[in-house]
């Protein structure tokens, strides 16, 4: 934990050490994302990116090394805290699928601010205020088969968002989209991300959705192998 | 076309664990089905025999009755049977939906997918067949303990022969092969539809106007029969066929409308979710609940049968013909319990299997969930839910509306009995535990599905 005046970062990673029988996916992995940071990690299949990921969200614990949100180890925790770790203060974009089919929009994303105990009501109406402010008002009452692939990442992004989270994770968040459809999207996640003063970890292996972040990781057999910082995408705007 | 049945045998291969466990479940139920359709043709033929061949006063008085309510028996169970074998059907065809929809994708013809399918589940439908023979003869001691008419039945009248036997073995897998088919549509039709989900057209409200049509011609037909009698009898037969028709009719429509009314009235994330599964396929809700929902019909129907018993008491009667009497009311209320066993537990097993199906096709969404910080414990309440609301609703409904039905044939006294509305409640609470208990062999399945977190879809 930081003793000086700056603040320390949000997500921090030491020595992360993540093995699968005889396979090591991650080989001691460092890594600082500062509050309202945007960071892309990038690397080839196989390289160990989405491990990183998972052992940073807390869905895989680690074999060695620690992960600590805001000073928070959450190497100590149980499952089922790190289960509202989660729900509480991280937000999650996949690739596809995360939005459940028989729910229409709105109640996709209300469903999160419900199950952290809010009122169906208000977790409706603040939903409806996301979906606007993403560009889907008007869509509330369609469901995810019945959106287009851009319309349905925008639900998720909403969904991730809602909560307030500390931390984004969105894993090759424009996988499933054509290219324009896929910046667009990056767009919105990116701006909706630092409005909501949020810190952003993308993977992906596409250098033009990485060019969305303001930062560069690039992982190889299980180690970081460049850390660079540059100038998004449309942060001229 | 030959190439691509050589890939048969590798698709079987290919599912992996959760491939086998579908495999074995899917094969699990059509020998379920299979044993147990066939012990119902054997109780049948065995009532069939006697009649056919009368040994006694009682026999020569009564077989013909008995076989009536052997085909009321049939009536009662032929639809809960060829629901698990269409539940064990899509649960093969649904793990295999992926793989086709990209064999499709890389331009494998729909006549190819369907001869895919076909292979794959007629295979399935024949081990199941051929595992279900070999129950029923398990079964046969079992039901030659059971008296009718004043004894057992002996193996060889309840053996229905091998020509039966080997119906069975082609019948089954046919049946498997349509249903497969029949699910498969989707992926012929569109490979892309596999994936998308869109809002399902709605059912009319004239499936009740049917249904209520159907069960208001029976009534008031039976009032103007006025009394029982042979005719009647074997109308009440025919009459169940009709109320079995209109519960299927009404049965996915009243589960629609549930459905709309709970999303409304949904509070928490789990009542929501359960109460949209519900409105997005009623008629897979129906599919679990439906089997009970006839057991609770056959069970509506049953709480009647004290009444004809004390009925039997009537002045005048000699000893042997009292004797008579309670041996054929005795005789009613076994085969109708019988049959309300073998409904009930057919309705588990399609319950087991349907949540089964649901939890491996869902398992990406539920990992994604889970993973997103979704508790477990939210989708096995939701799970609960999904089965437990409409399974009171149906088992509950069915039954009343078989009193309902039944009460112009036997009197206000068939639903005023006491010991006859006990014997109701008691059988339903039975058979819905019973059907509980079945969906929750789905938990560990769900947990073992979560154990492995795919996050990315390949």
């Amino acid at each position: 934990m930081s003793t000086t005046g700056t603040p320390g970062p949000r997500l921090s990673a030491r020595g992360l050490v993540k093995r699968f029988g005889a396979t090591t996916a991650l080989a001691g992995v460092d890594l600082d994302v500062a509050p309202g940071e945007s960071v892309a990690v990038m690397g080839p299949s196989g390289s160990g990116k989405s491990t990183l990921l998972h052992c940073l969200a807390g869905i895989l614990v680690p074999d060695a090394g620690t992960v600590a949100l805001s000073g928070r180890g959450l190497h100590d925790l149980g499952e089922r805290e790190r289960s509202l770790v989660r729900r509480r203060q991280y937000g999650f974009v996949f690739q596809f699928g995360q939005l459940l089919a028989e729910l229409p929009a709105i109640e996709n994303v209300a469903l999160a601010p419900m199950l952290l105990g809010t009122s169906r009501r208000e977790a409706t109406e603040l939903a409806g205020r996301w979906l606007a402010s993403l560009g889907l008002a008007g869509m509330e009452g369609r469901r995810p088969g019945e959106l287009s692939g851009g319309q349905a990442q925008r639900v998720a992004v909403a969904r991730a968002l809602i909560t307030g989270p500390e931390v984004v994770f969105a894993d090759e968040p424009t996988g499933a989209l054509d290219q324009a459809t896929g910046q667009d999207v990056m767009r919105v996640l990116t701006e909706t991300t630092r409005l909501a003063g949020a810190s952003l970890v993308v993977v992906t292996h596409d250098a033009g959705v990485a060019a969305w972040c303001g930062r560069r990781v690039e992982v190889r057999d299980g180690r970081v192998v460049a850390d660079e910082r540059r100038a998004p995408q449309g942060s001229a705007r | 076309m030959s190439a691509v049945l050589a890939l048969a045998p590798r698709l079987r291969r290919a599912g992996g664990r959760d491939g086998r466990l579908t495999t074995a479940l899917a094969v699990a139920s059509f020998a379920v089905m299979t044993a147990l359709t066939l012990s119902v043709i054997g109780g049948l033929l065995g009532f069939a025999g006697r009649a056919a061949d009368p040994v006694g006063a009682f026999q020569r008085e009564y077989a013909e009755s008995y076989v009536v309510f052997a085909w009321t028996a049939v009536v009662l169970l032929v639809v809960p049977l060829l629901t698990l074998g269409g539940s064990a059907a899509r649960l093969g065809v649904a793990r295999r939906d992926a793989r086709l929809a990209t064999l499709r994708l890389l331009g494998v013809t729909p006549r190819e997918v369907v001869a895919l399918t076909v292979v794959e589940t007629a295979w399935q439908g024949l081990v199941g067949a051929v595992a279900g023979a070999a129950g029923y003869a398990a079964l046969l001691p079992v039901w030659t303990r059971v008296p009718f008419q004043g004894s057992t039945f002996s193996a060889a009248e309840l053996w229905v022969g091998w020509p039966v036997l080997a119906a069975a073995c082609l019948v089954v897998p046919l049946l498997a092969v349509v249903s497969g088919v029949v699910s498969l549509r989707r992926v012929v039709v569109s490979p892309l539809g596999v994936a998308r989900r869109q809002t399902p057209p709605g059912m009319r409200a004239v499936r009740a106007v049917l249904a209520v049509a159907a069960m208001g011609l029976f009534m008031v037909v039976t009032l103007v029969l006025g009394q029982l009698g042979a005719f009647a009898v074997a109308f009440a037969v025919g009459s169940l066929a009709l109320g079995f028709a209109a519960l299927n009719l009404i049965g996915p429509w009243a589960l629609g409308l549930i459905g709309k009314l709970r999303v409304r009235r949904a509070r928490t994330p789990a009542q929501l979710l359960a109460a949209r599964r519900l409105v997005d396929d009623p008629r897979a809700t129906w599919r679990v609940v439906g089997g009970l929902g006839l057991a609770g019909f056959v069970a509506g129907a049953l709480a009647v049968a004290p009444v004809l018993t004390s009925g039997s008491a009537r002045e005048g009667a000699s000893a042997a013909e009292i004797a008579e009497m309670q041996t054929f009311t005795g005789d009613l209320m076994r085969g109708a319990l019988l049959t309300l066993v073998i409904t009930f537990l057919v309705a588990a097993a399609s319950a087991g299997i349907t949540q089964a199906a649901t939890v491996l096709d869902r398992r990406r969404e539920y990992a994604l969930q889970v993973l997103a910080g979704t508790p477990v414990e939210l989708l096995d309440s939701v799970r609960r839910r999904e089965v437990l609301v409409p399974m009171l609703l149906v088992a509950v409904g069915s039954a009343g509306a078989a009193v309902a039905m039944m009460s112009p044939l036997f009197g206000v006294a068939g639903v005023t009995d006491p010991s006859g509305l006990l014997l109701l409640v008691t059988c339903l609470t039975a058979g819905c535990l019973l059907v509980l208990g079945a969906t929750e062999t789905s938990r560990p399945l769900l947990r073992s599905v979560l154990a492995e977190p795919q996050v990315r879809p390949d």
